[in-house]
């Protein structure tokens, strides 16, 4: 990675701080928004008759934290920043505030949430879907790797809401199949990822094709103040409820890691805890997609069964991976960070970090897949001597404690 | 015991109910589609379609013929076990929430939630032998007290109905006129939601457990407060053996704080406690989640729960099990 700092330096928590101390400070007090209301029932957030139907018909009885503070202010028009944990119900809070604001009887976009992967943006166009079902709401999702020429054509029926990937929105946006004109609402998950290097320059053509006066949510689990600048540029004074650094970690993963010395012992320590993997639903995190094939392999030749998926993979056997994973067909999943960010599936409980990852709003993302709401899990992270000074800073940048790994792995599962 | 760990469900489980033989479990869940499992091993047999939300309850005849489900999309559904098919609707104006047949299976008890301006209810239908003939009338209404109502049962010869729920009151209605007979002491009862109710297999007494961190175990008739069982944590569901004089609660702290608090605090193993000296006998680990649901099948050999992760775990008893002293 030339250009970047120095391994390690990236989890600096001095420099975080006080990134993050100047932009909420004093001159940060002018373009936010203060907001206090809490409310603690659904029935008392002034919720259309249709999407409280809709929300209880999902399961929800209460809302969480993040529910109580965050769907208020965005039903309201407000532009909101909102961190939450992982987990904690985040996409049903902008789910929640997107459809209390739709015009059901206009049916051409109103609403369009980006999120940084196809998997993550059909996750949330399900919850989209499921809790606007008696107001009638359409949802498409629009993502790469599927037929331009089907996605046209829902476009042109005419839908509320737009659920998608940076690259086919934008595609669509051009070909002027989907038309910005109604858009009013504009909806960033994993918004720290989405306004990063790899995205941010799509966000901004995309953003310069919408109406000038929208209203705009970012939402995610992590928010480092890179991320939190770049708002600056486009949202107008935004409710913020943001999170402390050392507060995001989730207490109720626990976190080990294991010493395997050298890079080529981990996938005999991988194999010796195959039998535990097996038990439930596990995902096993590796940096590149080369590596998720590699290890496949090695894996499968050893009589192992596991699944896998990665970005190169064509659109329609991720797919068939995920339902499979989903649904306990399949319970050992291979991945890179593609599904760090929150994919929710119900049975994780093991998330194997095979490979520390490079960013470090990534250790809490694919932590978090095992901590799910309601859910403790388990985190286990394979360490090579390369690797003991990236542990130690993450420990203290999240102020968690990762301890060794016990023989009796299985009991923690 | 090594649990069979039964997959299937996407979702939280809600409730577990095994039929009257005891061969066969049936499960709900927020994944909108209640799953019928062989109760020996626990393979799935079949899953039941038609709901559009969450499955908060069910139950199912005597002859095994009948599952009656009240679900979070504001209907209660009665359907062909064997088949899947669904035999009738009942549309409320909000949540269903607990549903129970009477003895005889004429009869069927549904509670449904507050919703807006309207109060909760206990409704009980008519079940017609012939689906044909079913209708939606109501042969009684009771609007109900001030919350949720989690749990509505039959009580003995079908003269009574027996409610609790969020205000914590365990109440008692003759199921003819609605009035209502008792309703459980302030002083000795529960102090938070009720979340769950067991009756015991002769139906002469009944187990409630509560967010208040006890279970506590009731006359059916009188609704004296007989035994009270305390745990350190909110309990979610209760279940008593057919068997022995054990009961075993479940639950955990609220799932909302499960992922934000220390690893140890989950507090998830099934607890069993002695009946009579309200002494713990032991716990059954397993779930990552809450405990939602508890349940014995009727041989008094086995149990099944179901908890917040999304599996069912199904425990056959150790020969040791049934020679535990105190």
């Amino acid at each position: 990675m030339a250009g970047s700092a120095p391994e390690g330096s990236q989890f600096d928590a001095r420099q975080y701080d006080a990134k993050m101390n100047e932009l909420l400070g004093t001159d940060g007090q002018d373009f936010f928004t203060s907001y206090d209301e809490v409310c603690e029932s659904f029935d008392a957030m002034g919720l259309q008759e249709n999407l409280l139907r809709g929300i209880y018909a999902y399961g929800f009885e209460k809302p969480s934290a993040i529910q109580q503070r965050g769907i208020v202010p965005f039903c309201k028009g407000l532009d909101v920043i909102q961190q939450a944990q992982s987990g904690t119900g985040k996409t049903a809070t902008f789910c929640s505030g997107v459809l209390q604001q739709l015009d059901y009887s206009l049916v051409e976009c109103q609403a369009l949430v980006l999120a940084p992967t196809r998997e993550l943006a059909q996750q949330i166009e399900k919850v989209m879907r499921a809790l606007g079902d008696y107001l009638g709401v359409k949802v498409h999702v629009c993502v790469g790797g599927t037929i331009v020429r089907e996605d046209q054509r829902i476009l042109s029926s005419g839908v509320h809401v737009v659920v998608g990937t940076p690259g086919r929105v934008f595609d669509m946006l051009c070909r002027q199949s989907l038309r910005p004109d109604n858009i009013r609402m504009f909806v960033l998950d994993e918004a720290d990822e989405m306004l990063s290097r790899g995205f941010k320059d799509q966000i901004y053509d995309i953003f310069q094709l919408l109406p000038p006066k929208i209203q705009v949510g970012v939402f995610s689990a992590t928010m480092p103040p890179e991320a939190l600048e770049i708002t600056r540029k486009f949202m107008n004074k935004p409710v913020r409820i943001l999170v402390k650094r050392d507060e995001l970690t989730l207490e109720g993963i626990k976190q080990f890691f294991v010493n395997v010395d050298k890079e080529d012992w981990k996938l005999e320590t991988l194999c010796d805890l195959y039998e535990t993997l097996a038990i439930t639903q596990s995902v096993i995190f590796v940096n590149t997609r080369r590596k998720v094939d590699w290890l496949t392999d090695k894996m499968r030749s050893r009589d192992h069964t596991v699944s896998a998926t990665h970005g190169d993979m064509d659109q329609n056997t991720r797919d068939i991976i995920m339902r499979e994973f989903r649904s306990g067909s399949s319970r050992v999943l291979i991945t890179t960070d593609l599904l760090a960010r929150g994919i929710d599936v119900q049975q994780v409980s093991l998330v194997i970090n095979y490979d520390l990852p490079t960013q470090p709003e990534n250790y809490l993302h694919r932590i978090g897949r095992s901590g799910r709401f309601g859910r403790k899990g388990v985190a286990i992270n394979f360490v090579t001597g390369d690797d003991e000074r990236m542990l130690f800073d993450i420990q203290k940048f999240y102020n968690v404690q990762i301890e060794e790994l016990p023989a009796n792995v299985a009991d923690l599962i | 015991m090594r649990p069979i760990l039964m997959k299937g469900h996407e979702r939280p489980l809600t409730f577990l109910k095994y039929n009257r033989d005891g061969d066969l479990l049936f499960s709900c869940a927020k994944d909108h589609n209640p799953t019928v499992w062989f109760a020996d091993n626990g393979e799935r047999l079949g899953t039941y379609r038609g709901h559009n939300g969450a499955v908060w309850c069910c139950d199912v005849s005597r002859d095994s013929g009948r599952l009656i489900t009240g679900s979070a999309d504001q209907t209660a559904k009665l359907w062909n076990v064997q088949t899947g098919q669904q035999l009738f609707t009942f549309n409320f104006d909000s949540p269903a929430r607990s549903v129970d047949f009477a003895v005889g299976d004429k009869l069927a008890v549904i509670t449904t939630d507050p919703f807006m301006e309207l109060p909760s209810a206990i409704h009980v239908k008519r079940i017609a032998n012939d689906p044909a003939e079913q209708t939606g009338e109501s042969v009684l209404l009771i609007k109900g007290p001030q919350g949720r109502i989690n749990r509505a049962i039959w009580g003995p010869l079908n003269r009574t109905i027996i409610s609790a729920g969020e205000d914590a009151v365990i109440r008692i209605w003759d199921s003819e006129t609605g009035k209502l007979l008792k309703e459980s002491d302030k002083e000795s009862g529960h102090k938070k939601t009720v979340t769950s109710l067991a009756k015991s297999a002769d139906g002469s007494h009944f187990l409630t457990g509560s967010l208040d961190k006890s279970a506590r175990l009731w006359d059916t008739r009188t609704l004296t407060l007989i035994k009270t069982y305390v745990t350190e944590r909110p309990v979610n569901a209760v279940a008593m053996s057919p068997l022995l004089d054990h009961v075993v609660l479940g639950g955990g702290q609220d799932a909302s704080a499960v992922t934000t608090t220390d690893h140890r605090a989950g507090k998830f193993e099934a607890k069993f406690y002695d009946k009579i000296l309200q002494e713990e006998i032991g716990g059954v680990k397993g779930h990552f989640g809450p405990i939602n649901a508890l349940a014995f099948n009727p041989d008094g050999k086995s149990f099944s729960s179901g908890g917040e992760d999304g599996y069912v775990r199904l425990h056959h008893f150790d020969p040791d099990y049934f020679n535990i002293k105190i």
